[in-house]
């Protein structure tokens, strides 16, 4: 008996501590494959050119095929560079590179992750020079955090979405949160991107002209015996729509499509106080020995041809003021600079300094 | 062969696991009582002190033991009647019984919001025969973290049970009968005590996977966090892995706790086993 006690102590302390450290991959979608390698045989065969490169570029991994054809292969080819793909979600991204255990290049993140990675001097300065698609890009998108750091590739936004057959009244105003949703509202998890977005908005609707804290959390708390879920993950989000769990709740406009999808007659509004800006940084990692090789890509990524396709396509709304869409182009698109110049912008800086306390306050007085 | 020899086969395993999982172990304890260059339990007593700390692990033990006792209960007769049946029968009902750990938790969470969600397929059976007028709320509490984590788990404690219940000299019931024993005595006196090791080692594997879970209460559990959704915002979103190593020492110490307790609970019921 105490032999196979011993050994069964051995194996659940091996389950409990493995069951942290892998448990993450499973809910965003990366479950296998936390590293893929792109590869583009044609410029690998050519002899008469140097051996390629590699450039290493961290990213979400969403709609990789589309990275893959239009924005990857056309860059390899160019810069004769093998580039190499590094997946995950914001945070355990930025985690690896923090550890220092990775030799990315180029990284993906969003405005409010690539904030910590700058307080945590985990970046690059760039040079403007080699970015020149800058020069055609929104004012808004050309230096979120500062000159020194990268661009926002696109800006989207964060608006209400909701199932008219569910909610009492219309949804106009971030105000309405509080009373078009009896029991079946959902909200960003406040360590979600868009959670931080929520204490601004519960504090505006307080009536306060300046943030306030206090009043934020006490609106909120209002609203906690409506809320479903705090959701974590879009697709959490999608399902409850889908299954009726919610009538909506605030969402970034690029994934109104999935509700659209699952509930013909869902509607996206961007609320009358302003929808919140959420921008999508490209960055150089520190240490890289690529830098201007990681410019020339964010120069890429700006470019109007990849800016056109990836809007096109509904990947990303674009920020270079060159691309022209149609009506029907621009469905579900963050687009247009009457669009974007309403925006509010949270500041990244002063979100990082309080997350801590804002996350330990939303667990205790709120919800999780 | 030189016996030496043989233990130098050993080493390669031996030396992996100190070096994967020993020693980074005994480092995130270790970091846990320094603060400052300075050793201290504050860590801990910041976490014992504090009532949301304190629900947080009330909750993931709740949780634990509840699903523990279900698959227990589900599981006992399901093992034995699998045991029992004919080869060919057995190997398809093994195969439908573990059939669960064969699929993705993220898609198993999601087929639950199908079946307990409002419009789910519960609801709208229990609506249709009038026994409830409003929706019964499952999806987002702890019943239905419990249900999810119950058909996780029940396969684990299957298969242990019916390791220990094929092994069973069945004569020996036969044995009890004949002597005068009804069929239920000669359960409660024979099969349940030698039974008993599969038993713990099922539970014990439940329990630590239940603590341990993570998916399953982050997709099912709504705003009542558990444990290791605590320790995932700690480390991943805040990261503060000073808190989140103090999480994990505190999750292996209710794990050794747990097991020693079964140890002692497996020996008074079958003290020769």
């Amino acid at each position: 008996m105490n032999k196979i006690m011993g050994t069964v102590l051995a194996f659940t302390l091996t389950a409990a501590l493995t069951a942290c450290g892998t448990s993450g991959n499973n809910t965003n979608g990366a479950n296998s494959a936390t590293t893929n390698t792109t590869t583009n045989n044609a410029v690998a065969q050519e002899t008469d050119k140097p051996a390629a490169k590699d450039l290493v570029i961290s990213t979400w991994g969403f709609s990789e095929d589309f990275f893959k054809e239009a924005v990857y292969e056309p860059f390899e080819k160019e810069y004769n560079v093998k580039i190499v793909v590094e997946i995950g979600n914001n945070a355990e991204r930025l985690n690896k590179i923090r550890q220092g255990s990775s030799d990315v290049d180029v990284i993906y993140l969003s405005d409010y992750y690539a904030q910590q990675a700058i307080d945590e001097d985990l970046f690059e300065k760039v040079d403007r020079a080699n970015i020149p698609n800058i020069d055609s890009i929104y004012d808004l998108a050309k230096a979120p955090l500062g000159e020194d750091y990268g661009p926002a590739y696109t800006i989207g936004r964060l608006g209400i979405a909701y199932n008219p057959a569910l909610v009492k009244g219309e949804v106009k105003s971030w105000k309405d949160l509080w009373t078009a949703f009896p029991k079946n509202l959902t909200l960003p998890a406040i360590t979600a991107t868009a959670g931080p977005m929520i204490v601004d908005a519960a504090s505006v609707v307080s009536g306060s002209t300046e943030f306030n804290e206090d009043q934020a959390y006490a609106k909120l708390k209002e609203l906690d015996s409506n809320v479903v879920k705090y959701y974590s993950q879009t697709s959490e989000y999608v399902n409850m729509f889908a299954q009726e769990e919610i009538a909506g709740g605030p969402i970034m406009e690029m994934y109104f499509k999935d509700l659209k999808a699952a509930i013909p007659a869902a509607v996206f509004v961007a609320p009358s106080e302003g929808a919140y800006a959420v921008m999508n940084t490209l960055n150089v990692v520190k240490g890289t020995d690529n830098k201007e090789l990681a410019e020339a890509f964010i120069n890429w990524q700006l470019s109007k041809e990849v800016q056109e396709k990836s809007a096109k396509g509904k990947i990303d709304s674009p920020v270079n003021t060159e691309v022209v869409l149609t009506e029907e182009e621009a469905q579900g698109v963050t687009y247009g600079a009457d669009v974007i110049g309403k925006l509010r912008k949270l500041d990244m800086k002063f979100v990082n300094q309080n997350i801590t306390e804002w996350t330990d306050r939303f667990n205790r007085e709120i919800g999780g | 062969m030189n016996k030496r020899f043989l233990y130098l086969l050993l080493l390669p395993g031996i030396l992996f696991l100190a070096a994967f999982m020993l020693i980074p172990i005994m480092l995130t304890i270790a970091s846990t009582f320094v603060q400052d260059g300075q050793l201290t339990l504050e860590g801990y007593l910041h976490f014992f002190r504090d009532g949301y700390f304190n629900r947080i692990l009330f909750t993931t033990l709740r949780v634990s033991v509840v699903t523990t006792l279900v698959c227990v209960v589900l599981g006992y007769p399901a093992a034995y009647y699998i045991s029992r049946t004919s080869a060919r029968k057995k190997s398809i009902l093994l195969a439908l019984a573990i059939f669960p750990l064969l699929t993705s938790p993220v898609v198993r969470s999601f087929s639950w919001m199908i079946i307990l969600g409002k419009k789910g397929l519960l609801n709208t059976f229990l609506l249709s025969t009038g026994l409830i007028h409003d929706p019964l709320e499952i999806m987002y509490t702890p019943v239905a973290m419990m249900v999810g984590l119950v058909h996780l788990f029940l396969p684990l404690i299957i298969i242990t049970l019916l390791g220990v219940m094929e092994n069973l000299d069945y004569e020996l019931v036969l044995a009890a009968r004949s002597l005068g024993a009804s069929s239920f005595t000669a359960f409660r006196k024979i099969i349940f005590p030698l039974t008993v090791p599969g038993l713990i080692i099922g539970s014990i594997l439940v329990f630590v996977g239940s603590l341990t879970a993570y998916t399953t209460p982050a997709l099912l559990g709504g705003k009542e966090r558990v444990i290791s959704t605590f320790l995932y915002q700690n480390a991943m979103t805040l990261n503060d892995w000073q808190a989140a190593s103090v999480i994990a020492v505190i999750m292996i110490v209710i794990t050794f706790v747990v097991v020693g307790l079964m140890n002692k609970w497996a020996n008074r019921l079958n003290p020769k086993g």
